[in-house]
């Protein structure tokens, strides 16, 4: 047991500590002021919550490597998860907030007045937040193996028992002051390697203003190799793949269930919009510097590391190489390495740079922290998600609505323990890098709940049957469309599998309208309650006319 | 509670609307437009990004934040310009319960 070791786990288990501690204390003020406590969450802290839950282990480890295997390309993640707050924001929160379920299968549920629609909405939530889970889980496999020098596969083996174990505690995942807590640490732990890298390499401490010198020098060391230009664009796929992949991940970042969900904590349309706002700037200050870390990965990468003496190589590439995410081969024979000799995984650079870069022991088990927070705060949403979908959504409302609340609690661990198994035996073999992987869960996204919660809140002719057509069509297209892309068989303009949910998009919409056009119009009610979702809570439609609450 | 006309609930939505628009139209041209023009502006750089670059990784972001921000402080303005009155907003969830 070396040194980094130690320091790492024991970072990982204080901040784990710290989590579990605010849990505690938070639950039991909580009962002594249950009746006093309908003040609402402010904004800001809510907005800080919405970022802990949102900032997965796809943004924390998967999103800098991408940028920086990727160059341009890369920034497609960049912009697609931080634009698709406007979506949300403008276009869907406020008014699934006015219009007050508790889940998304609720929602379409009794907005379409059909059990069908709400079968199928629970369906692909959990069809959503399973592949979305494969990520989570094949990231804290990442950490694990990295900590202790062992293979991925029994990293994750180790990070399915604490993954299950964490969501089996269940209640930490509604819990604001822990998500708080875990931001702080997930940015903390990101924000100093990146800074200590710009004061290493530039000097200067805002990373955010000197890494535009390190894309320029970038660039220069790329021709003299030969190889295109870190900057140039469209390098790894067509201009339509990089357009199709930004709408898939701004539509589905619209559309995820376990996202929405954090909407309906907040007290009003007015609470929403400012929450989606804060939680932008506080997801914001990740995003923006994810393709710092990944240029100055990239330029400490070609500079210090290419070039050096096979033979002569530091300590921390045998521990990647143990992880088996990391190769090197001396091609030419010539006992030095070249940049065509390295091999990297994109899921390992966040946690590899700080190794390599010699940033200390204590940053590197800081990173390793926020690592496993980021992996398993958001898996525990998604598993949450899961199972009330399940046991609420289908076992109860459509199943067995007699069922006993004893027997309803059984049905919902029962679910979160399988399904952690199954995305745990699929996480073994990951069918992607994480990035990867989590794109496909937002095209899926984009593909049902985006038109379906769409249209459901602003078109008050879409009915029943148009939602129903609607979202499996999306859901099919979605499908087949990313087996049939990842595959080779068939792919439109150079679209890939991540940017399918164009397509999911684009045909159920198509299939909601003309269905909903040519069969019966939505009961009154239904159009009504659509109608409402114009105006603040203080305005209510009711029969043609619009009433406001308080002085005018 | 007490009604109010027609013109007066109908302008308030139209004002919301036209912002909404404005602010996705923004939002459309710093993220798709770039994207769909990249070679052609990557001629000039900013800071020592090329132009395309900087708009990807930096540009638009900071625009997406400033655009909701800027949405929150101009909607609770129209809210108050119609009278609406934000203490009084806040209400319970109307809907079933998830017993989880």
């Amino acid at each position: 047991m070396d040194k980094q070791f130690m320091v790492s786990l024991l970072i990982i288990i204080a901040s784990f500590a710290l989590y579990i501690g605010i849990a505690v204390y938070n639950k039991a003020r909580q009962t002594s002021e249950f009746y006093v406590a309908n003040r609402g969450i402010p904004a800001m802290m809510n907005g800080m919550a919405i970022g802990a839950d949102w900032m997965s282990a796809a943004s924390f480890i998967g999103l800098a490597g991408t940028v920086m295997l990727l160059g341009y390309d890369g920034l497609a993640y960049i912009m697609g998860w931080t634009g698709g707050y406007l979506l949300l924001t403008f276009l869907l929160a406020p008014q699934l907030r006015k219009y007050g379920r508790y889940t998304v299968p609720e929602f379409i549920g009794d907005r379409f007045e059909s059990h069908t629609a709400r079968l199928i909405a629970a369906i692909s939530t959990i069809i959503i937040s399973f592949t979305y889970s494969i990520g989570q889980l094949s990231g804290s496999g990442v950490v694990i193996s990295r900590l202790f020098e062992i293979d991925t596969k029994v990293g994750t083996m180790i990070g399915v028992v604490l993954i299950a174990t964490y969501a089996a505690f269940g209640g930490m995942k509604g819990i604001t002051w822990t998500q708080v807590a875990q931001y702080i640490i997930l940015i903390t732990a990101y924000l100093i390697p990146v800074i200590f890298m710009s004061l290493q390499i530039s000097g200067n401490p805002l990373p955010w203003l000197s890494y535009g010198e390190v894309v320029a020098q970038l660039g220069e060391i790329d021709r003299e190799l030969g190889i295109t230009e870190y900057f140039t664009p469209f390098t790894n796929g067509t201009k339509w793949q990089f357009l199709a992949l930004l709408f898939s991940l701004m539509a589905g970042t619209a559309g995820l269930p376990h996202v929405i969900v954090r909407f309906y904590t907040v007290s009003t349309m007015k609470a929403a919009r400012w929450s989606g706002a804060w939680a932008l700037l506080f997801i914001g200050f990740l995003y923006l510097s994810a393709p710092a870390y990944a240029a100055f990965s990239r330029f400490i990468l070609m500079t210090k590391v290419v070039g050096s003496k096979i033979s002569e190589l530091p300590a921390w590439t045998t521990s990647w190489i143990n992880t088996g995410k990391l190769s090197m081969a001396d091609k030419n024979a010539d006992g030095i390495l070249q940049w065509s000799e390295l091999v990297i995984n994109k899921d390992i650079v966040v946690m590899a740079t700080p190794e390599i870069a010699n940033l200390g022991v204590f940053v590197i088990g800081l990173v390793a922290a926020g690592a496993m927070a980021a992996a398993l705060s958001t898996a525990g949403g998604l598993l949450i998600a899961i199972s009330s979908a399940f046991a609420h959504d289908i076992y109860y409302r459509v199943i067995n609505p007699q069922a006993s609340e004893e027997k309803r609690l059984k049905v919902a661990r029962w679910t979160i323990i399988l399904s952690t198994l199954i995305a745990g035996i699929t996480a073994l073999n990951p069918p992607g890098v994480i990035t990867q992987i989590v794109a496909w869960a937002f095209a899926l996204a984009s593909g049902t709940f985006f038109p379906a919660l769409l249209l459901g809140v602003w078109w008050k002719r879409a009915n029943a049957n148009g939602v129903i057509v609607g979202m499996i069509v999306g859901l099919v297209v979605t499908l087949s469309y990313i087996f049939t892309a990842k595959y080779g068989y068939f792919s439109i303009a150079g679209i890939t599998d991540t940017g399918a949910g164009i397509f999911g998009a684009g045909s159920a919409f198509i299939a909601n309208i003309i269905v909903s056009l040519s069969t019966a119009p939505a009961s009154i009610k239904a159009q009504e309650e659509v109608i409402n979702l114009r105006y603040p809570e203080q305005m209510t439609y009711k029969n043609g006319e619009v009433w406001i609450d308080g002085t005018v | 509670m007490k009604v109010i006309s027609k013109e007066k609930a109908e302008a308030y939505f139209r004002e919301r609307i036209r912002n909404t628009v404005i602010y996705l139209s923004i939002w459309a041209i710093v993220s798709f437009g770039v994207v769909l023009f990249a070679e052609r502006l990557s001629s000039f750089s900013i800071n020592g990004f090329p132009f395309h670059y900087f708009m990807g990784a930096q540009g638009a972001i900071v625009t997406f934040i400033l655009l909701l921000f800027i949405n929150a402080i101009i909607s609770d303005r129209t809210d108050k310009k119609y009278g609406i009155d934000d203490k009084k907003g806040k209400r319970f969830n109307t809907g079933t319960t998830v017993d989880q």
